[in-house]
């Protein structure tokens, strides 16, 4: 009879109150990691794939309202700009309007230069891309989603833009490539396809973008390309605001406001109140034993093992409870979560804080009765009941 | 003595000697008032939020959107199309007798939020005097209306709360205009609350939008008519647009919000009642225990079975529903009339505030009492068919 097989029988005496601690710890766990995971995203700032490197150049006034294409060009020519795209949202949606797209019409090369260290295109699908005006590439976790294959004809409509050759909200594509992401946890981009196309058939809202993308040369300072761009049209009817890449997903993710705070309290509280309740009853259940231990220590076992025997008993729960629980995190947050908020992945960090709470918490609901435990007297805990 | 004499005295003897079991009795209420707080504190939200969206709507207005738009950013309507709207059936006039149709353009402008100091994306919306008379609770709470023609707006009075800069006298400037804030208005509750309003003409010339607008809003003799309104539309190939009643559009995008807490609060107060239970069920069994030479002994001198059963489960519902209760409490004390904000279906903050409806309250009584009865009942269970002399037996 080893101490594990002791921890084991002390633990499932009253199977009920076990299999529901289990279960409560098992949730607070899923919760945590699932809650990380969102809070990784979204902190990260990586909502669309941020980096210094990149500046994006919207409207002053607010990003919805347009700029004028002359833009462009004269963007091009601020020192420190490798390359400028252009970019417009779309509002495209697939078969059904609750299925919405991250649609850009963008300047096809500029573009893919600028993220050329994000993305990753078969260099024949680029090429086939960049020579067919109504083509278009689809990130992969949505080819996946919807079953998509390259040189497959694509229809997708617009809730914003009418198309002036179908004369309806259809437009008729050809899906060129996949777009992969550099690194596998990378957030997925958008479906990228051509803003001459867009030009020559929307019935509205031509010669105008939504926003500009600058790559900018290796070690420019880009606070000031970014002050230089917006000098050029300070006074002008479209006066424009640009920023690095990061700090524009981050103030865009943060309009989500006190919502995201709200729900990051409430579940937080949540969490602890779990762990509260079962270390609670943790407790109770062992100090309901104190006759049993004086038994053991009758039969000879000696302090030190009284001790390892309730904390192990504890710790046993909790990772029993635990571990399974953030593995289903890890699953909820490949199939639900990621697609919610790109860039929610459960982080080898993540993991461990989780392995340390539930150590932690099996170290403080065991220790205070295994030290009980271990100091009870033989005789007086024989007289208890 | 009669069952429910024995019943009575057992219950009684069950509340009595609770004291000696304070810890695990508290324990037992502080967990049930957790739980019920984190599932009340998102039902407020929820509640308040679809409150705010679906107060907006009126079932006797329309909206005419481009098809296809969803949400009103994305629609587009010309004047021309507003001109041949103001010829359709059963729209109502006002006091000269013109048709209440108001064109309204909806532009997205920055403000920076109180809470993070950060931009935020809040509606500008240009209207006419026809916008404020289909909008009945339309009230002017400090300041005037903005005047025709001028660079003026009127603040939301959700914007002024959230939102920096937006009292009256201060100016705002979007781009290379520059506006003066003269009013503070008040639409029951309403999402308007969370915009800015402006003269249309000014709102259009200065936006560089002459001649557009975002969506045609018509005041209708009664609801029925909106059948009529949507033929007519049909049967024009100039019109073409979309007619929605104006209650239905924001009912449908109160749904979003209605998801969020379907998706996370049920599960969660659920996952956290089960903790909360196995809390219970275990203060219950405990219970049973301590009493169980009491049990035993009132078993010899003849009272039944069902007397200690009802006791134990009677103590165990207590304890939830006293935790229900103060879970409630806390929940109006922390959270009720809380000010939120966040990104609603046209990209722009929509402002409002957690409500604890009593309907609410009761949905928290009742997972309360469930944890009460589930975590009762077992133990109970124990306590009526513990063997008098295993009672015995075990002290």
């Amino acid at each position: 009879m080893n101490d594990f097989y002791l921890m084991r029988k002390n633990l499932s005496r009253k199977k009920l109150r076990a299999i529901l601690m289990l279960v409560a710890i098992f949730i607070a766990f899923l919760i945590f990691g699932v809650l990380a995971s969102f809070q990784h995203g979204f902190n990260a700032g990586t909502g669309l794939g941020g980096t210094d490197s990149r500046l994006i150049t919207v409207s002053k006034i607010n990003f919805t309202q347009s700029l004028p294409v002359a833009h462009i060009a004269r963007i091009a020519g601020v020192d420190g700009v490798e390359t400028v795209a252009m970019a417009n949202w779309f509002g495209g949606y697939y078969q059904e309007p609750s299925n919405l797209l991250a649609m850009y019409a963008v300047d096809p090369e500029p573009y893919l230069k600028a993220y050329r260290d994000a993305y990753v295109i078969a260099p024949a699908e680029r090429a086939a891309f960049l020579a067919d005006r109504g083509s278009l590439l689809v990130p992969e976790g949505l080819a996946n989603k919807y079953g998509w294959k390259v040189g497959d004809s694509l229809p997708l409509l617009s809730n914003i833009f009418s198309n002036k050759t179908t004369n309806s909200h259809r437009w008729d594509f050809t899906i060129a490539g996949i777009i992969h992401t550099a690194h596998p946890d990378d957030p997925q981009g958008a479906i990228l396809f051509h803003h001459a196309y867009f030009d020559e058939t929307v019935t509205f809202g031509r010669d105008k973008f939504n926003w500009a993308v600058e790559r900018i040369a290796p070690g420019a300072d880009g606070d000031r390309i970014a002050g230089a761009i917006d000098l050029l049209f300070a006074n002008s009817p479209s006066e424009t605001a640009t920023q690095q890449e990061k700090a524009f997903n981050r103030a865009f993710l943060a309009q989500i406001g006190n919502i995201a705070l709200i729900v990051t309290l409430v579940v937080s509280a949540a969490f602890c109140t779990i762990l509260m309740i079962v270390g609670n009853t943790m407790i109770m259940a062992i100090r309901e034993r104190t006759k049993e231990i004086a038994v053991l220590k009758t039969l000879g076992f000696s302090r030190g093992r009284i001790l390892r025997l309730v904390l192990g008993e504890a710790l046993l729960l909790a990772l029993l409870g635990g571990v399974p629980g953030l593995l289903l995190a890890v699953v909820v947050d490949k199939v639900a979560l990621a697609k919610l908020l790109p860039g929610s992945t459960m982080t080898w960090p993540i993991s461990l804080t989780g392995i340390g709470f539930m150590l932690a918490f099996g170290l403080v609901t065991g220790l205070a009765p295994a030290l009980n435990a271990m100091r009870i007297n033989i005789a007086a805990g024989l007289a208890r009941f | 003595m009669s069952l429910v004499n024995q019943i009575a005295a057992v219950t009684a003897l069950n509340f009595k000697s609770m004291p000696q079991r304070t810890l695990g009795s508290l324990s037992t209420v502080v967990a049930v008032t957790l739980v019920v707080t984190v599932l009340l504190a998102f039902l407020a939200m929820g509640e308040g939020f679809q409150k705010t969206i679906r107060g907006s709507g009126a079932a006797d207005v329309a909206l005419f959107l481009r098809a296809g738009a969803q949400a009103e950013a994305n629609s587009s309507v010309t004047r021309d199309q507003l001109r041949l709207i103001e010829e359709a059936p059963g729209i109502a006039s006002d006091a000269s007798g013109k048709p209440l149709v108001s064109g309204e353009l909806y532009v997205v402008v920055d403000g920076i939020k109180k809470s993070s100091n950060t931009k935020a994306n809040l509606p500008l919306r240009g209207i006419s005097l026809k916008g404020t008379a289909t909008r009945p609770g339309f009230r002017i709470v400090a300041g005037r209306m903005f005047a025709p023609g001028a660079n003026e707006i009127v603040v939301g009075s959700a914007v002024l709360k959230e939102f920096n800069g937006m009292d009256v006298g201060s100016t705002v400037r979007f781009g290379t205009s520059t506006w003066t804030v003269v009013g503070v208005f008040d639409l029951g509750g309403s999402i308007f609350e969370s915009e800015l309003w402006a003269d249309i003409d000014v709102v259009q010339n200065l936006f560089q939008r002459q001649n557009v607008f975002q969506l045609a809003r018509v005041k209708l003799e009664d609801p029925s008519k909106l059948v009529a309104l949507k033929a007519f539309s049909e049967g024009d190939p100039k019109l073409k647009l979309e007619v929605v009643s104006e209650a239905d559009y924001y009912a449908k995008q109160a749904r979003s919000m209605t998801g969020l807490i379907q998706k996370l609060g049920w599960p969660l107060a659920i996952a956290m009642a089960l903790g909360a239970l196995a809390g219970a069920l275990n203060t219950m069994y405990n219970s049973v225990a301590s009493r169980a030479h009491e049990i035993a002994t009132l078993r010899c001198i003849g009272f039944g079975g069902l007397p200690a059963f009802v006791g134990t489960l009677l103590e165990s519902l207590a304890l939830a529903a006293l935790g229900g209760l103060a879970g409630s409490l806390v929940t109006w004390l922390l959270f009720d009339g809380m000010t939120a904000s966040t990104l609603g279906s046209n990209f722009t903050q929509v402002v409002f505030k957690f409500d604890l409806s009593p309907f609410l309250v009761l949905q928290g009584i009742l997972i309360a009492l469930v944890v009460g009865v589930v975590g009762g009942v077992f133990p109970a269970w124990q306590a009526a068919r513990m063997p008098v002399l295993h009672a015995y037996n075990r002290s």
